[in-house]
This record gives C-alpha cells, sequence and structure tokens, in this order.
C-alpha cells in the first residue's frame, strides 16, 4: 500500500469487510430489507409474467435512440426520487436539530441524523440531483428529440449511445449500492481540498465519490460526442443551419460544453485519486500541494457544466412556449446567439463560485463582470420568450404552466444571481443559505423545464397523453413546495443562516424552518401526484390516444412521424423547406400527405455489449473504491478485450425492405385514421407537392 | 459616491423594505443580520445590495408584470388582443431587448468594481482611508483548528479560544489560518466571509461603533464539529477592553507550539468552551503554518462520528470537557 489505510485491508476482499455494512443502523437496515423485498417482488413478476426475453431484446441490448432516452428518464426519475428522499432527510433534521435543548435519537445528540450521516445525505443529495438525475434527464430528452428534430433514422453512433445509457447506470448503481455498503463521501458533493484527503475523510465515502463521478463524466463525454455528430451530420435534405429547430441548437451549445468540460473534471479527480490511492501531494495543504488549484479546477468544470444542463432546459422552454402561443418563437437568432453566448462566457465565470477564498480585487472583479455578462444573453432569452406570447393565442395546458413556471423562477434565480455576481454582495451571502436557495431556483428552472418536456413529448413518444388534471394537481402542489421552502430558504440567507448545518444553533430561526418543512411535505403530496397522474394516463391511455401531431399547434419536425415513433423514425426521409416544418406545411396545406413509393432502409443492429460493458464499469468503480486490486485488473482487462473484439466485428446492421416499411406505415397510418381528429392522409408521387418538396425524391440514404 | 444619494437610496430603501420585516420579525432584535449591519465593512455589503436589488428588481419586475399582463391579454379564447400567428421579430424590439440588460449589466459593473475594491479583505479602503490618528488598529491572528477557533493578540501576547473580544472605533485587522481543513470566518453583521485554509494566510479587517454581542461562525463545512465551531463577537468600549485584556493576562493557561499541538487535536465544541491563554509564543500563527507546510496533520479517527452519543462520552473521559 502506497498510503497508510485505517482499518484493515486484505488482498482478497480489500478494504471490504463485513464491519463496513451497516446492518445495526436504524435506518438503513430497515431500507436494506425494504430494497430486496421490492426487487424480489419485480423480479418474480418478470419471470411470472415470462418478460425475460422481451426486456432483454427490446430494452437491455437496443441501440435504438429512443429506448435509450426512455432508459435515461426512467433513471432520471428514479434518482430525482432518491435525491428527493435525501431533501426531505436534510429539512427533518434542520427542522428537529434547532438549539441546545433539541431531543437527539440514533446516536444524535439533536436529531436523528449525526453529522457523519448527515454530510452523506447532503453530499448524495446533490450529487445525484445535478449529476444522476438533471443530467440523464435531459441526456434522455435530447436522446429522444434531436434525431427526430433533425429528420434522422438514428444517432450518429448507436452503440456508443447504447455504452454511454449504460456507463452511466453503471454510475447510479454505484452511489446506491454505497447507502449498504460502507458509506458516501460527507464533504459536499463538489467536496473539499483538503478535507477529502485520507486524514480527514479515511473511509470509502471520497472514493465513492470519485469513481462515481469518473463514471458519470465518461457516460455524458460518450453522449456529447454523439449528439454533436449527429446533429452535425445527420441532418435531413434542406435541414440547413437556419432550418434548426431551436431545441437542436440548445442541445448543441450544451454538449459543446459537455465535450469540452468534463475532461478537466475528469483530470481533477484523477489527482484526487494520485493523492489518496498513491500518496500524491497534488491537494494537500503541505509538502507542496495547492488546495486552492483543486478548487479552480473543479469549477473550470462545475461551472459550464451548470450551463450544461441549463441550456437544453431553455431549449424546451423555446419549444414549449411557441406550441402554445400558436406562433412562431420570438427572435430565432438572437435565441440562438444568445445560446451560443452562455455556452461560451460559461468558461470565464468559475471563479465566481469561491470569491472569498481571497483573491485579489483585480481578480474577483474581472470573474465578477464576466458573470454578470451571462445577465444579458439570459435576460434576452425571457424577453423573448415574453414576445413569443405577445400577439399569441395561449393555451394554458399543464405543459405550458410548467414552462411559466420555470420562466418566473428563472426571474427570482437571474436576480439573485446578479447579487452574487458582486463580491461585495457575495462576501455576506456566500456559504450561507441564501446561496441554497439561489441555485435550487435555478436547478428548479430544469426541473420545470422537464415536467414540462414530460408532458409536451410524452405522446410523440408513447402515442397517448398525460391526464392534464393530475397533471395540473402536481403542478400546482409542486410550485406551492416550491415557494413554501425556498422563500424562507431566502429569508434565513439574509439572517445569517449558513449552509450544511448539521445543528442549528440559533433557536430564532425555528418557524422558518417549520415552514420549510411543511414545504417538503406539499412537496411529497406532488410526487404522489405524480404517481397518479402516471397511473391514471395509463389506464386511460385508449381514451387519450394521438395523431402525430400530438397538439394540433406544433411545429417542428418531430411531429411530423407518427406517434409513437416507429423505431425507423421516418419511413423516407423529409425535405425540409423552412425553420417550423411542421407549421409550414400545415399552413400550406401539405401537412396530410404521405410518400407513394418505400425505398429499403438501413438500420443498426442490437447488441448486448454495450450492457455487459456498463456491468463491467460498475465491478471497476466497486473495485478500485474497496481497493480490491484482483478484481480491478481483471474487470479492467475483460473491458479492454471486450472493447477490442466489438472494434473487430463491427456492425454490419440489416436492411428493412421496402416492402415491409409500406406495410408497417399503412398500419400506422390505419391507426391514426381511427383516432376522431386526425386527417386522411394522401400519397404523393415523386415526393413533390405543388412547388414544394416533401419528401426526399430518391432515398437513398444508406448512411446508418 | 456622493454620500447624500447613498443616503437617500438606503433610506428609500429602508421605507420599502422595512415594512414586510418588521411583519416577521416582530420583535425587538432585527433578525436580519445582513440588513442590520454594525460595522463599516456589513454595511458597505447591504449598501452594494441594495443598489443591486434596486436596479435588477426593477427590471425583474417590470418583466414579470410584462408577462402576467401578456398572459392575460392573450389567452386563448378570450379575444383581448389581436392574433398575429406569423409575428416572430421586430429590431426595435430586438434594440430593447439586448439594450436593456447590457446597460444594467455596465452600469452594475461599474458598482461591482467600486464595491470590490472598498471592501478588499486585505486593504479594505472602507476602513484604512478613513483611518483615525488616534486609533491604534487592534491586530488579531485567527488559526481555526478542527473545530475550535484560537484568537491570538500578538500586541498583547495573549490568546482566546472560540471567543473573540474587540474595542469599538478602533480598525481591527485579521490575519487567519487553518491547522487542518478549509473553513471560513463570518461575523454577518460586522464582516463578510473570508475563507480560512491550512498552510496558507488570509487577511481580513473589521472597524465598528456599536457595541454589543455579535455572533461568528465557521461557515464553510470543514467536518464533523462544523455545526458547533461558532463564537461570539464581543465589542465593546475602549476601556472596557483594556480590563478585558488585564483579566486575560492574568489567566492561568499559555499557549505555546507544543500545547498548540494538543489544541489542535479534533474537538467538538459542543459546551462553547472559552478558554484564556495569558502568554502566547512569539510567532506562533507562523509557526502552525510552517509546520503545516512542511505536511503536519491533525488526522480525523475514521467514522469519529457514526455515534455522536458516544463520542462526546470518549471526548470527555479524556479530559477534554
Amino acid at each position: 500500500m502506497l498510503v497508510d489505510l485505517p482499518g484493515g485491508w486484505s488482498p482478497l476482499l480489500g478494504r471490504l469487510a463485513w464491519s463496513q455494512i451497516p446492518y445495526a443502523n436504524p435506518i438503513l437496515a430497515p431500507l436494506f430489507v425494504a430494497v430486496v423485498i421490492g426487487a424480489i417482488i419485480v423480479l418474480g413478476l418478470i419471470t411470472y409474467y415470462g418478460k425475460w426475453t422481451y426486456l432483454w431484446k427490446e430494452w437491455l441490448t437496443t441501440v435504438d435512440h429512443k429506448k435509450l432516452g426512455v432508459m435515461y428518464i426512467i433513471i432520471g426519475l428514479v434518482m430525482l426520487f432518491r435525491g428527493f428522499i435525501d431533501g426531505l432527510m436534510i429539512r427533518t433534521q434542520q427542522v428537529w436539530a434547532v438549539g441546545p435543548h433539541s431531543s437527539g435519537v440514533f446516536g444524535s445528540l439533536h436529531g436523528y441524523l449525526t453529522p457523519f450521516h448527515f454530510g452523506q445525505v447532503y453530499s448524495a443529495h446533490g450529487l445525484i440531483m445535478i449529476l444522476l438525475a438533471a443530467t440523464p434527464l435531459l441526456v434522455g430528452f435530447m436522446n429522444i428529440i434531436v434525431p427526430i428534430q433533425i429528420g434522422a433514422r438514428d444517432m450518429a453512433y448507436p452503440y456508443l449511445n447504447a455504452l454511454g445509457l449504460w456507463i452511466t447506470a453503471a454510475a447510479a448503481a454505484l452511489i446506491m449500492i454505497s447507502l449498504f455498503v460502507g458509506d458516501f463521501a460527507h464533504n459536499g458533493w463538489f467536496e473539499y481540498a483538503p478535507i477529502f484527503e485520507m486524514q480527514y475523510s479515511p473511509g470509502v465515502g471520497v472514493d465513492y465519490w470519485i469513481w462515481t463521478l469518473q463514471l458519470v463524466a465518461l457516460g455524458t463525454t460518450l453522449g456529447g460526442i454523439n449528439i454533436l455528430a449527429t446533429v452535425i451530420k445527420m441532418r435531413a435534405p434542406g435541414m440547413t443551419w437556419g432550418k434548426l429547430p431551436i431545441f437542436v441548437w440548445a442541445s448543441l451549445s450544451a454538449n459543446v460544453i459537455a465535450l469540452t468540460s468534463f475532461p478537466a473534471l475528469q483530470v481533477a479527480l484523477g489527482l484526487v485519486a494520485a493523492d489518496r490511492y498513491l500518496g500524491a501531494h497534488f491537494f494537500t495543504a503541505g509538502m507542496g500541494g495547492n488546495l486552492m488549484l483543486y478548487t479552480n479546477l473543479f469549477w473550470i468544470w462545475g461551472h459550464p457544466e451548470v450551463y450544461f444542463v441549463i441550456l437544453p432546459a431553455f431549449g424546451m422552454m423555446s419549444e414549449i412556449f411557441p406550441t402554445f402561443s400558436e406562433k412562431p418563437l420570438f427572435g430565432y437568432i438572437t435565441m440562438v446567439l444568445a445560446s451560443m453566448a452562455i455556452a461560451g462566457v460559461s468558461w470565464l465565470v468559475w471563479l465566481h463560485h469561491f470569491f472569498t477564498m481571497g483573491a485579489g480585487p483585480y481578480v474577483n472583479t474581472a470573474f465578477s463582470v464576466a458573470t454578470m455578462l451571462v445577465g444579458i444573453p439570459t435576460g434576452v432569452k425571457v424577453f423573448n420568450w415574453a414576445f413569443t406570447m405577445y400577439r399569441g393565442r395561449l393555451t394554458f395546458n399543464a405543459a405550458m404552466l410548467w414552462a411559466i413556471g420555470a420562466l418566473f423562477l428563472l426571474l427570482i434565480g437571474g436576480m439573485t444571481g446578479m447579487m452574487l455576481a458582486i463580491p461585495a454582495i457575495n462576501y455576506m451571502v456566500h456559504n450561507s443559505v441564501f446561496v441554497v436557495a439561489h441555485f435550487h431556483s435555478m436547478l428548479l428552472v430544469i426541473v420545470y423545464a422537464i415536467f414540462g418536456s414530460v408532458l409536451y413529448w410524452f405522446p410523440k413518444v408513447f402515442g397517448f397523453k398525460l391526464d392534464e388534471f393530475w397533471a395540473k394537481t402536481m403542478f400546482w402542489l409542486f410550485s406551492a413546495g416550491t415557494a413554501l421552502v425556498f422563500v424562507p430558504m431566502y429569508m434565513l440567507g439574509f439572517m445569517g443562516m449558513t449552509r450544511r448545518l448539521e445543528y442549528v444553533f440559533n433557536t430564532g430561526w425555528q418557524s422558518y424552518l417549520d415552514v420549510m418543512e411543511f414545504g417538503i411535505v406539499v412537496y411529497t403530496l406532488s410526487v404522489l401526484a405524480f404517481f397518479i397522474l402516471l397511473y391514471v394516463s395509463v389506464r386511460d391511455h385508449a381514451k387519450n390516444r394521438v395523431g402525430a401531431d400530438a397538439w394540433g399547434t406544433s411545429r417542428s419536425l418531430e411531429w411530423m412521424t407518427h406517434s409513437p415513433v416507429p423505431f425507423y423514425n421516418f419511413a423516407v426521409l423529409p425535405h425540409i423547406n423552412e425553420r417550423d416544418e411542421v407549421a409550414w406545411r400545415r399552413q400550406h396545406g401539405i401537412d396530410n400527405v404521405r410518400p407513394e413509393h418505400y425505398d429499403d432502409i438501413h438500420m443498426p443492429n442490437n447488441t448486448g455489449v454495450a450492457i455487459i460493458l456498463g456491468g463491467l464499469t460498475f465491478v471497476l468503480g466497486f473495485a478500485l473504491t474497496w481497493r480490491i486490486w484482483w478484481l480491478c485488473i481483471v474487470s479492467l482487462l475483460a473491458i479492454i478485450v471486450l472493447m477490442i473484439i466489438r472494434s473487430f466485428r463491427g456492425d454490419p446492421g440489416y436492411i428493412v425492405t421496402g416492402a415491409e416499411l409500406q406495410r408497417m406505415e399503412e398500419e400506422a397510418y390505419r391507426r391514426e385514421a381511427q383516432i376522431a381528429d386526425s386527417h386522411h392522409s394522401h400519397p404523393v408521387s415523386g415526393g413533390v407537392v405543388g412547388n414544394a418538396m416533401a419528401y426526399q425524391r430518391n432515398d437513398s440514404s444508406k448512411r446508418l | 459616491m456622493d454620500i447624500k444619494w447613498r443616503n437617500w437610496l438606503k433610506k428609500g430603501w429602508r421605507a420599502a423594505a422595512l415594512a414586510p420585516i418588521l411583519l416577521l420579525g416582530g420583535c425587538a432584535h432585527n433578525p436580519y443580520w445582513i440588513f442590520d449591519p454594525k460595522g463599516i465593512m456589513a454595511k458597505t455589503n447591504l449598501f452594494y445590495m441594495i443598489v443591486d436589488v434596486v436596479i435588477m428588481g426593477a427590471i425583474v419586475g417590470l418583466t414579470a408584470l410584462l408577462v402576467v399582463w401578456f398572459m392575460w391579454r392573450y389567452q386563448k379564447g378570450k379575444n383581448r388582443g389581436k392574433y398575429d400567428p406569423h409575428w416572430s421579430h421586430s429590431n426595435t424590439i430586438e434594440v430593447f431587448v439586448w439594450g436593456i440588460p447590457i446597460i444594467a449589466v455596465g452600469f452594475l459593473s461599474y458598482f461591482a468594481v467600486k464595491g470590490t475594491f472598498e471592501i478588499n479583505p486585505y486593504n479594505p479602503t472602507v476602513i484604512t482611508h478613513h483611518m483615525k490618528p488616534n486609533g491604534d488598529p487592534v491586530e488579531v491572528d485567527v488559526i481555526a483548528t478542527d473545530w475550535q477557533w484560537l484568537f491570538v493578540y500578538p500586541q498583547y501576547h495573549m490568546a482566546v479560544a472560540n471567543e473573540l473580544v474587540l474595542p469599538v472605533h478602533t480598525p481591527v485587522f485579521f490575519r487567519l489560518t487553518s491547522s487542518a481543513v478549509t473553513t471560513t470566518f463570518f461575523i454577518p453583521q460586522l464582516v463578510g466571509m473570508i475563507d480560512v485554509m491550512p498552510g496558507m494566510r488570509t487577511k481580513n479587517a473589521l472597524l465598528s461603533d456599536h457595541a454589543g454581542e455579535y455572533q461568528g461562525i465557521a461557515s464553510d463545512f470543514a467536518g464533523a464539529g462544523t455545526s458547533w465551531m461558532t463564537f461570539k463577537t464581543k465589542m465593546v468600549d475602549k476601556a472596557d477592553f483594556s480590563q478585558w485584556v488585564q483579566k486575560v493576562q492574568q489567566a492561568p493557561g499559555s499557549m505555546t507550539y507544543a500545547s498548540f499541538n494538543r489544541f489542535a487535536q479534533p474537538y467538538i465544541d459542543v459546551n462553547h468552551h472559552v478558554v484564556y491563554f495569558s502568554s502566547v509564543e512569539q510567532g506562533l500563527f507562523d509557526h502552525v503554518m510552517t509546520e503545516v507546510m512542511r505536511g503536519k496533520t491533525w488526522p480525523i479517527p475514521p467514522m469519529m462520528t457514526e455515534n455522536m452519543v458516544d463520542y462526546m462520552k470518549k471526548q470527555a473521559a479524556e479530559h477534554r470537557d
């Protein structure tokens, strides 16, 4: 061993020992039993209904970007739920442990969580919400929507897409297993130097943190490469850059950030690992280490990451507003410029995360002004959405309500962000719950946009709409929860309450914490409403079926193909005439044409390699965390060998014949014709209607 | 800046802001520490906060009203406003859409730069440009450990743990370092945050004209004991301060590097112990910093607060309580 390991180490099991299993913990032990019972029930049901083959063939080995996207979103929602439970635990601890006379249980002086456990809960909450809830949810939507919006049949690299998903799943599994085997990091989701060094965090928590983050970073980088390549190379004929749907522009700008920033995180984490595993001194206080370097490196990734998650959310809002305002997005070009400006400036602002670290006034003012520059394109976006509604015809359905909610939260978050950008103000509220309330406002913009998008695009993916009543109930409960939790949190920030207090020393803050606890209960009700929403919608799905254009006022290309989208997306690739192609076709009366002739198309094969590689990266992460060196070597070798084998075999893909396509298409048109409000489509020869080209004239697309 | 304008702005803002605060607070103490500054540094922070909130609040407020108005006017089926299905561009609006944020950011940038220099922790011009000739500054060396504060008064060769006593009307200059991990030094009503880092020296300063007791906080997470790593800051009259200094100088404890080595062992200060040290090794601050730079650490035992009650018993059994 290159570093001193407190506690034992064995060649076979590394640091893993029976004592690392928290079987005596009064919270984790019952949870573990519940998880095991739940898993047995789920696996039993799959076996009982004989769904294993279906699951393996249709989902676990799929390379279909829509199914992968759906699985990304499922991972995101499961982790969002886990993160929410962590949030509930944080609020409950803080409302309980106020003042020296508050009671304590389960070995705590106050409340029910000891500092060791409280730290793990809030660290896991932060990491999960940003990297394993928001990120997979957004990547999932980009995965599903981007190829359809640009008229492609799949991503540029379908197998890489599957690999990205399963590596992200491995990261989620790694952080989940830290609940029951060992412990998680307890120093916050972004960690600090030198508290993450062995001397101050001797457990495996920080190691779990390192490898979870490494896996997320790897998965997201692969996804980013894929989306960039897809947008650049796979656009349908006629789709010039000026006709790109706005969500695609948002995804493009976000993934430029992802591709360039995640490597910085991976390097920073590699150096942390060198400190902890090899006894290096990159970030130690002594021996020539520089702890401030870590903070810089982390936020050089960390701040672009913030925009990596908010830009797709802005893109989602830019899709929802025009559809339910029944007019085009105001200022398309400035919207694109604003996205690119945000992506560019995101690189120049990282230092505002630590104005208090003691940089001189020249450095601080430079970063302060750069940070405020972000306010310009963001402000432009807000005005553009407002003017999209201007002279429109607004329908306030649930998706639109979420988008408007996001707009108002952005105003609040933007206002407080402009406060934090000024060092003279920042010194007073940095590390206070004011900052916590600020970035929750911003992250809730993303959550609101995501729920809006779930409602907006659900019919496209599954062919039926979600229930409006329960969607609106959920929206109002969620918004009430947001107000009840975060208004008092802003107020507590002005009272001087600092972050991450396991024990609240000022009894004067009790009543505000009470209100916040009530707010999180309201949030819990909104989670219940979400489950009811899913149940009711699936129960009534036959009533809520939709045709290709689910909303009747949709604008971009994804609404041209069937709902649910067939695995090949478009039987014949469309020819793009205008920016809002579907709206343009509706206006010119060619929205109900279909091709007369179908050519053969080329599609990628399913593969089991991706999920096996994902499983192996999980094993590698686990083995590295526990320092089981033989298992590290075995899993790493297996990964390398499998990658080499796969790359030599490649994927020849397979052909869907024109006849088969025609049969599937006719069935889809028949199904759509049964839905009352959809038009009967008529075939056009040669892909030309009047002066307009509806389809690519000769589908020679063998690119896939 | 023009003092008159500053006062006017402050008064106007207070009138608007106090109403809800009074409703919320209710009692005699203002619970909003940030809005109730008692030192020149914190006062300056508040001034910039007011400027920013006034400018941004106006823009954000008007935008919110605009959105609400559009939502009301253009609701489908109400026929309140004209529907124009193709309107999506206007150069005039574009000019405003870009112009307003640019002007606002430009204006705020001026204040951002000015404010950063005024309360620059290394040379806060709000203090250093107005040094009174008769007010000799007090120097305090702050050493944060896991999880206590040691305040060394080099001018008086004495030190106090977990309590800060300072004279009013006197500039106070801090040098700060940490023995173990990074945390942040923060007294909400007197001075903003500055990080305290091992092997590093940061600075800060304060000046207050209001005697009283103010809460000090370790505002950055530093491990298990962070929540209890608080300290009281007492601003006292100059005469009271001299008396207090004499009292400390008669205390039995002394602080050498050897005793600091014991003091810096991980210790959760649940009972807020205040300890006086009548004598302090010359240059203790630099000595600690040098040792830390050479690699000295005070490690934390594994799973230290897995059970907090047990840990407190252990700490008491070691006679450290």
